[in-house]
């Protein structure tokens, strides 16, 4: 298909909702990673009566207070690009992938409360209670990418949507009997986990604290190098089923993104490795670490780039061919583009904002709850 | 066709969660600013812990509001899935427009809570009212959405050729053969609108069906519920603070809990008085214009009947009949020998355009199914529509009219606390006089119980209020033109009584642990440092 025949209001929706998504993935992913780690030592700290694990868990948990509400209206902004743009894909999607869409949503309406009441209940009711909070609140988190990625894996191999629009049937589990899902999934869990390590090293070499460090780094790279597994596994995935992205990512237009993303890899892969080896060793950290949360978000951001925009021109692609965006695109009204451009103006300007709160939570401190006299107790 | 009611109730149980943490939401940083101005006056330390714990109850309430506006997202793209069609055309605007509100709401609220204490007062000040404007902007543009579903404006008079007694909604930026042909596919198909528009290249073949994509925001409908429904958010949210401090109050007397109170009860005292006297009688005007069965069903009016007040307030002539269903029936029945065919005809629409324009949607029509819809005569849908609309008239009129007696109790109660509070020549002497206040007990006792008043008669005058608003408008989900059938899911699972009873559980462990967990923060003292300082054993 030429990619020329797509509208130009088609192509700005695309771009949009490019956009959104990219910036979405990078937060929940955070999210989702930092989440179960925090958990985890919660865990630790209620279990073996460890102060560390305590202060750890509470420090790496400000990413979340911070970010996830900040990440959850950017599925918001998703949701709204996608009827705006493209009704006809979300009739079909609430349809068809009824019961993934409800898994969701029931995980998100658990995740977001816990999160909030995770923190401000900490040190308010008994730990063991608040360890167990911490678990749903961490485990919710991974039930969303549990039914939005069939989404994903429908409109690269259209297993559900194939069957409905032959037959008129919907299945509730077809979805995850299609071939390109599990590997997509896997390739998320570790993506989130890995990222949420990294992101957590980068930002405990603020408060220099090597232990912290160490913890992130060491989540980071184990799963990074899971991901050596998930990664070609899902890509040998869509070259049995989804031969035209197969085709742009590894020989098209999309693989000289690809191969940045693996340079990318390989570059988070040693400087992990270093990091790992002198906080361990040495105890000490290495001046680059800040920079594993950097490349780490990059890669997220690049790998979705690649995975999304890599079916263009098509939105639902069908092994070598597709169908268009432009067939499930709105044509009911002329979307005024000068409002589109204002909305995404006014996101940059949140996202500005967002910038300016984190720089406050992390950089100069100000989410601090602890003392830096019972901080330095801890860490002696 | 499936029953529909227990996802309506569904929705329904949803929509009232997110209204009570919209309501906290819009609320409480009217309290938490006028804490900060005090504090900022004062500098008494008293303000500024209490902003923290109001601040605390702020954070998970917007997180519990947050999830449940997404879940009324969801609910209307998944469980009303035609609404699809509505929201990529008369409410996109509203809805894209509140990503903005929605987006930067959160950001300052973030700023906010990581930067209370720690930045100059006055900044923490503009901060959470630049906050407060997004989260009323985003309530605007919401209210703008669902006053859309009840009075369509930009559809002009395709209402009206069915209901002759609907007036014409604003101009008509739709195109009303598109909306008409769509309508006849969907009686004689027997299927709802997401059958037809999740078909790919569906929205091609059908074309433009609005021309002014603003049409939901300049609807005058929409200004005075965006006006009525904000008021009413607000003075429950500020409300709650009001009544946990009276409480306070009367279990400790200690008089912290007075101050806080005086701090925050004179703007919700204005908007108190706001509410009902302007607000709520604009408002009802704008039902007797726009909703004329709802106002029938409101003051149950079967058969028109004289009442010169209800007429006064109603028309501005005590003189004017309240209009009846009677008149209703009889306008429909002036349209018994004009058939849906005649409709169609008379925009343009033939037998076998309809056939051919179903066929490219893919959705398949049986002629004489299609006969059988184009030779039904519009008198009887309009009947048909109304005996559907009267059957609702107890539930509406008794609880709109329970809705305007609480009303008056959160009204006359916020009138009798403020000359308690504050010594008003002459009406603190008569107040006193009449609730018998003549020692600290029994003002302690008042104050608490006139402040649960306001919050109590807020809260079920609100939630009446949205009961009438909603039922009111059946049986159409959007006014005059679309039931609830034609915008359902087409899904069987959505009526499968394992979602829904799975749906509702989820909902309510959710929500109501997440107000446990309010009431924890806003109830308990942050011990977190003491028990970690104790672990390590340091002293002090």
């Amino acid at each position: 298909m030429d990619p020329s025949a797509v509208p130009s209001g088609v192509l700005v929706g695309l771009l949009t909702l490019q956009l959104s998504v990219a910036i979405h993935i990078v937060f929940v992913s955070t999210t989702l990673g930092v989440g179960i780690i925090t958990a985890l030592y919660r865990t630790l700290a209620v279990k073996r009566s460890d102060p560390f694990a305590e202060v750890f868990a509470r420090r790496s948990f400000r990413i979340m207070i911070v970010s996830e509400l900040f990440s959850g209206v950017w599925g918001t902004i998703i949701t709204v690009i996608l009827a705006g743009f493209f009704p006809g894909l979300v009739a079909l999607a609430t349809n068809v992938l009824f019961t993934p869409i409800a898994v969701s949503i029931a995980s998100i309406l658990i995740r977001i409360p816990s999160i909030a009441i995770f923190w401000y209940t900490w040190g308010r009711i008994k730990p063991e209670t608040h360890m167990l909070i911490g678990w749903i609140m961490a485990l919710s988190g991974f039930g969303i990418p549990l039914g939005f990625r069939t989404l994903f894996s429908e409109i690269t191999h259209p297993q559900a949507v194939g069957l409905y629009l032959s037959s008129g049937h919907v299945d509730p589990l077809t979805a995850y009997s299609n071939p390109v899902y599990w590997p997509l999934f896997l390739h998320t869990i570790f993506a989130t986990i890995s990222l949420g390590g990294f992101i957590i090293a980068s930002l405990e070499t603020l408060t220099k604290d090597v232990r912290g460090v160490s913890i992130g780094v060491r989540f980071g790279l184990i799963f990074l190098v899971a991901q050596l597994f998930a990664g070609p596994l899902y890509w040998y995935t869509l070259h049995y089923y989804s031969s035209y992205i197969f085709q742009n990512v590894t020989f098209g237009d999309f693989t000289p993104i690809f191969i940045i993303k693996m340079i990318l890899v390989a570059t988070l892969l040693i400087v992990s490795t270093y990091t790992w080896a002198l906080t361990s060793k040495l105890n000490t950290t290495p001046r680059s670490t800040w920079s594993l949360g950097l490349i780490a978000t990059a890669i997220v951001v690049l790998g979705e780039i690649v995975n999304d925009s890599s079916r263009y021109p098509y939105m639902v692609v069908t092994g070598d061919t597709g169908i268009s965006a432009t067939a499930f695109s709105n044509f009911y009204m002329d979307i005024p583009l000068s409002v589109v451009y204002i909305i995404l103006g006014f996101l940059i300007f949140s996202i500005i904002v967002f910038g300016l709160a984190a720089y406050y939570a992390f950089v100069k401190m100000f989410v601090r709850e602890i003392p830096e006299e019972i901080e330095e107790k801890i860490f002696k | 066709m499936s029953d529909l009611s227990p996802l309506l109730h569904l929705s329904a149980l949803g929509i009232y969660l997110h209204a009570i943490f919209v309501s906290l939401t819009l609320g409480l940083p009217l309290v938490i600013i006028s804490l900060l101005v005090k504090y900022a006056r004062s500098k008494d330390p008293v303000y500024l812990n209490s902003v923290r714990k109001v601040t605390a109850v702020l954070a998970v309430n917007f997180a519990l509001g947050a999830v449940t506006g997404t879940l009324v997202e969801f609910g209307l793209v998944q469980i009303w899935p035609g609404t699809i069609l509505a929201i990529a055309s008369f409410v996109l605007a509203p809805l894209a427009l509140e990503l903005i509100a929605f987006a930067n709401e959160i950001v300052f609220l973030i700023l906010f809570i990581v930067t209370l204490g720690r930045i100059k007062t006055l900044y923490s000040i503009i901060i959470i009212v630049i906050y407060w404007i997004f989260a009323l902007f985003s309530g605007l543009l919401i209210t703008s959405v669902n006053s859309w579903l009840v009075a369509p404006w930009g559809t002009g008079g395709v209402a009206q050729a069915l209901y002759p007694f609907m007036p014409s909604y604003g101009p008509l930026y739709t195109d009303p053969a598109k909306l008409v042909a769509l309508k006849i596919i969907l009686l004689a198909s027997g299927s709802p609108i997401q059958a037809v528009i999740q078909m790919p290249n569906v929205s091609s073949e059908i074309g433009v069906i609005l021309t002014d994509p603003m049409t939901a925001l300049l609807s005058p409908y929409a200004l005075v519920s965006i006006l009525h429904n904000l008021f009413a958010a607000v003075i429950i949210g500020s409300g709650v603070a009001l009544a946990a401090w009276g409480y306070r109050y009367y279990k400790t007397g200690d008089k912290r809990y007075l101050q806080l109170i005086k701090t925050s009860v004179i703007p919700v005292f204005i908007l108190v008085l706001l509410q009902p006297t302007v607000l709520g009688h604009f408002m009802g005007e704008m039902v007797v214009e726009y909703n004329p069965t709802k106002f029938a069903l409101m003051e149950g009016a079967e058969k028109t009947f004289y009442n010169p007040l209800v007429a006064l307030l109603a028309y501005g002539d005590p003189n004017h009949p309240i209009i009846g269903f009677d008149q209703f029936y009889a306008q429909c029945d002036s349209k018994k020998n004009v058939t849906l065919k005649d409709l169609a005809s008379s925009l343009g629409l033939s037998k076998d355009y309809l056939l051919n324009l179903s066929n490219k949607l893919g959705i398949s029509i049986n002629q004489e199914r299609l006969d059988q819809v184009l030779n039904t005569s519009v008198a009887d849908v309009c009947r048909n529509d109304l005996d559907a609309a009267l059957s609702r008239m107890n539930i509406v009129h008794y609880s709109y009219y329970t809705k305007i007696a609480s009303g008056i109790v959160a009204f006359l109660s916020a009138i009798a606390v403020v000359p308690v509070l504050y010594n008003v020549p002459i009406l603190t002497r008569i107040v006193r006089a009449i609730l018998r206040i003549n020692s600290e007990n029994s003002e302690k006792r008042w104050i608490f119980i006139l402040t649960l008043l306001i919050f109590l008669g807020g809260v079920l005058s609100a939630a009446l209020g949205w009961l009438v608003r909603e039922v009111g408008r059946k049986p159409w989900t959007v006014y005059g033109l679309l039931y609830p059938s034609e915008v359902a899911p087409a899904s069987p699972i959505a009526y499968q009584t394992s979602f829904i009873l799975a749906a509702t559980f989820i909902v309510l462990v959710v929500n109501l642990g997440g107000l446990f967990a309010m009431y924890i923060v806003a109830t308990r003292e942050l011990r977190f440092l003491d028990l970690l300082k104790r672990g390590l054993g340091i002293r002090g």
